[in-house]
C-alpha cells in the first residue's frame, strides 16, 4: 500500500483540519492507541512480556509516558511559544509537592484567619497541584515580556536552584518527615486502588493521552498560532494585534500545568516515594534534551524524544552484552553522555526541528515516492 | 487606550491625518514636521530617496515608533501613544520591507494568524475544539481560502514559508495583512526584489484590494512606473523633510522632487 494521499479527497475543512488528513497517518495513530490500550494490558494478563517480567513496564513504558507528558510541556513553551527554560524540574517538583500537600491536607495559620483544607482525593490534587504550578509559571514568564533567549533561560535556571532549595529547606512541605524524603499516600481514584503496575501504566496512559489531545488542539488553533508568531517575529506579531503578555504568560501557564502534571504523575505513580533530588537540575536538561532531540514545535516529537532519551541507555547497555562485549556501568553512562551531545550537536546543525520534522521529510519523499517531483 | 473606533468614515474623506509629525533617533532626525492626510478609499504613495524616512513614517502609523512631536488623527480622532496591537486592534495592517512571516509556520497558518483578532473563543474552547470552536475554526479557514484563491497561492498553502522564494514569501505576507481585513494597509516596498512579471502581479493585487475591498493603502515604492499607474496621489519625503504633496503627474513634474532623485546637493 502506497502512502497517498491521492484520491483521499476532502470534502470539507474540518476534514482537511483533522489531526491526521491522511489516511496512513490515521491508521498509524489508531494502531498504535490500540497497541497501547488493549495489546500492553494483554501482554500483562497473560505475563507474556519480552525480556520477562515487568520490567518493561515499570523501567521503560511508565518513565516514558510520563516524561513525554513533561516535554509536552515543555514544547508549548519552549518550541511552540519560543521561550527558552530550563525550570521544568522545579515546576514538575512544584505540581509534585502541591499535590502531596493537597493530599495530605493543608493548614496555614495565619493572623488574622487560618487557611485550612482538609485532604482532598489525589485527582483534585493532582489538579489543584498543577494549577499551583501554572500559577508560578506565570510569576516566572513575567520577565519573559522584557528579556529573551538566553537572559531568560538564566531566569529560569533562578526558578529551578529557588525551589529545588525551598523543597529541601521549607520542611512544611515534606510534612516534617526527618529525612527529607516523602511518600505518596494511596492512589485511590472513584474508589478504585491503584497499585499494580499494570494499572499504573494505565494511568499514566490516560493522563497523557488526554493531554496530549488537548495539547494538540491548541497548538494547532488561534492561541498556537500566536505561540508560533510570537516565536517566530514578535515585533510581526504584536503587530497583528497579537499580545505579547497574552501570548507568552498563557504559554507559561499551559506548559507549567502540563509539567505540574507530570512531576506530580512521576512522584505519585512512578517513584512513589520521591526527595527533591528527583527534580532537580539533570531532569530540567534531560527534558530539554528530549524536546531538542525529539522536535521543538511538535507533539509526536515530545515522544520520540523522551522514547530516545529513555531508550538510548538501556541500548547501550544491553547491545553490547548481547554482543558478549561486557561493558561496565560507568562507561555506559559515559557513553549515553557522548551519545546524546554529539546527536544534539549534530541535530542543532543538519536539523533544528528534531526527530519529528526529519519524519515527516521523509513522509514527505514517501508520498512523491519513486518519482523525485 | 484602545485605538479610537470613532463613527465610520466614507469614501473620499480623511481616514488618517499627519500634522507636523517629527520623529529622531538621538541625534538622527528621521522625520521633520511632516504633514498630510490619507483619504478613505485611496491609494497613497509616499516615495522618496532611501533613508528619507518612509518606513519610518509607516512605523508612526502603525504604533510601533511614537513621535517626539505632532498629532495623528486617525478615524477622526486625534490618537493617544499607543501599542501597535492597539493600532492592529482599529483596523491598520502592514508588510515590510524585508519580509516579516513568521518562518517556522505553513503559508495557511502565516494567513490564519492574520485571523487572531477576529477569532473569539477562549483557551477552553480551542482546547477541545468541538462544537462552536471548531465552527469558528471552519469559518475563518473559509475567508482564509478565498484570500489564497485571490493571490493564487493555493499550490503553496502546506508549505513552510521559509522554503518559498521570496516573491512568493511577498505574496504570503500581503495575504496575511488581508486577513486582517484592515481599513489601512501599509505597504512597504511590496514590490522590491521582484521581475517585472511579479510586479505585474502584485499590482494587480493590490489594484483589485483596493477596487473590491475598498480597503485604503498607503503604499511605499520606488518604481516611478508602479506608482504612476497605481497611486491616486503621492507624497515625497527627502530626509526627513516632505518635499512634494499631489498627483502623480503634478509630483513627477515638481523641480524639487527631480532634484531629490538626481542627488542634485540641498
Ligand atoms: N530604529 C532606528 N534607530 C536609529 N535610526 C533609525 C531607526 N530607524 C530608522 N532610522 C534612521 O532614520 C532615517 C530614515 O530611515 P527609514 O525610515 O528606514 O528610511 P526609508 O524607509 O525612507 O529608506 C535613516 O537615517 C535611518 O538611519
Ligand atoms: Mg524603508
Amino acid at each position: 500500500m502506497f502512502y497517498r494521499e491521492t484520491g483521499q479527497f476532502k470534502s470539507s475543512y474540518a476534514a482537511d483540519m483533522a489531526i491526521f488528513p491522511i489516511r496512513q497517518d490515521r491508521i498509524a495513530l489508531w494502531v498504535v492507541l490500540a497497541a497501547a490500550f488493549v495489546a500492553v494490558p494483554l501482554l500483562d494478563f497473560f505475563q507474556v512480556w519480552p525480556f520477562g517480567g515487568e520490567y518493561i513496564l515499570r523501567a521503560i513504558l511508565i518513565p516514558f509516558l510520563i516524561l513525554s507528558l513533561a516535554a509536552i510541556g515543555l514544547n508549548i513553551l519552549t518550541g511552540y511559544c519560543g521561550q527558552l527554560s530550563l525550570g521544568s524540574g522545579a515546576f514538575m517538583a512544584i505540581g509534585a509537592y502541591s499535590t502531596y500537600k493537597f493530599c495530605t491536607g493543608v493548614h496555614i495559620p495565619l493572623e488574622l484567619f487560618t487557611i485550612s483544607i482538609p485532604p482532598l482525593p489525589v485527582l483534585p490534587s493532582i489538579l489543584l497541584g498543577a494549577l499551583m504550578s501554572a500559577f508560578v509559571g506565570i510569576l516566572f514568564g513575567i520577565p519573559s515580556l522584557r528579556i529573551k533567549g538566553l537572559y531568560l533561560a538564566v531566569a529560569t535556571l533562578a526558578a529551578q536552584f529557588f525551589f529545588d532549595w525551598v523543597f529541601i529547606r521549607v520542611k512544611w512541605f515534606t510534612n516534617y518527615t526527618s529525612s527529607g524524603s516523602v511518600a505518596a499516600p494511596d492512589l485511590v481514584f472513584f474508589g478504585f486502588t491503584v497499585t499494580t503496575p499494570i494499572h499504573r501504566y494505565l494511568l499514566c496512559l490516560v493522563f497523557v493521552s488526554i493531554f496530549a489531545l488537548l495539547a494538540k488542539n491548541l497548538v494547532r488553533g488561534n492561541i498556537g498560532r500566536q505561540w508560533m508568531a510570537t516565536r517566530d517575529m514578535d515585533i510581526a506579531a504584536e503587530l497583528m494585534g497579537i499580545r505579547p503578555l497574552y501570548a507568552k504568560l498563557s504559554a507559561f501557564a499551559l506548559s507549567s500545568f502540563v509539567m505540574g502534571v507530570a512531576g506530580a504523575l512521576w512522584a505519585f505513580v512512578y517513584l512513589g516515594a520521591w526527595e527533591p533530588l528527583a527534580f532537580n537540575i539533570d531532569r530540567s536538561f534531560q527534558i530539554l534534551f528530549m524536546v531538542i532531540i525529539g522536535g521543538l514545535g511538535s507533539i509526536l516529537g515530545s515522544f520520540l524524544g523522551a522514547a530516545f532519551i529513555l531508550v538510548l541507555p538501556i541500548l547501550l547497555d544491553q547491545v553490547p552484552h548481547a554482543l558478549g562485549v561486557p561493558v561496565s556501568v560507568e562507561t555506559v553512562s559515559l557513553l549515553v553522555f557522548v551519545v546524546t551531545g554529539a546527536l544534539i550537536c549534530w541535530l542543532l546543525i543538519v536539523e533544528p526541528r528534531g526527530f519529528a520534522r526529519l519524519w515527516s521529510t521523509g513522509k514527505e519523499k514517501l508520498r512523491l515516492w519513486p518519482y523525485p517531483y | 487606550m484602545r485605538a479610537p473606533d470613532g463613527p465610520p468614515v466614507t469614501a473620499g474623506d480623511v481616514l488618517l491625518s499627519i500634522d507636523n509629525v517629527s520623529l529622531s533617533f538621538g541625534g538622527v532626525k528621521a522625520v521633520s514636521g511632516v504633514s498630510f492626510d490619507i483619504r478613505k478609499g485611496e491609494i497613497r504613495a509616499i516615495i522618496g530617496p532611501n533613508g528619507a524616512g518612509k518606513t519610518s513614517m509607516l512605523n508612526i502609523i502603525n504604533g510601533f515608533y511614537h513621535p517626539q512631536e505632532g498629532v495623528i488623527t486617525y478615524k477622526g480622532e486625534a490618537r493617544a501613544k499607543m501599542r501597535p496591537h492597539d493600532a492592529a486592534d482599529g483596523g491598520i495592517a502592514r508588510t515590510f520591507q524585508n519580509v516579516a512571516l513568521f518562518r517556522g509556520m505553513t503559508a495557511l497558518d502565516n494567513i490564519m494568524a492574520g485571523r487572531t483578532l477576529k477569532m473569539r473563543r477562549n483557551m477552553f474552547w480551542q482546547m477541545l475544539r468541538v462544537g462552536p470552536a471548531l465552527a469558528e475554526e471552519v469559518e475563518h479557514r473559509h475567508r482564509v481560502e478565498e484570500i489564497i484563491d485571490f493571490l493564487k497561492i493555493q499550490e503553496i498553502r502546506r508549505t513552510p514559508v521559509s522554503r518559498l522564494p521570496y516573491g512568493l514569501q511577498k505574496r504570503v505576507e500581503l495575504g496575511r495583512a488581508l486577513a486582517m481585513e484592515p481599513e489601512l494597509l501599509l505597504l512597504d516596498e511590496p514590490m522590491a526584489g521582484m521581475n517585472i512579471e511579479e510586479k505585474e502581479d502584485m499590482s494587480r493585487f493590490i489594484l483589485d484590494v483596493n477596487d473590491h475591498y475598498g480597503t485604503t493603502i498607503a503604499l511605499i515604492e520606488h518604481d516611478m512606473g508602479v506608482v504612476m499607474d497605481l497611486s491616486d496621489r503621492v507624497v515625497v519625503l527627502d530626509h526627513g523633510i516632505k518635499i512634494a504633496d499631489g498627483t502623480p503627474n503634478e509630483v513627477k513634474s515638481n523641480q524639487a522632487v527631480i532634484d531629490a532623485y538626481l542627488g542634485v546637493a540641498h
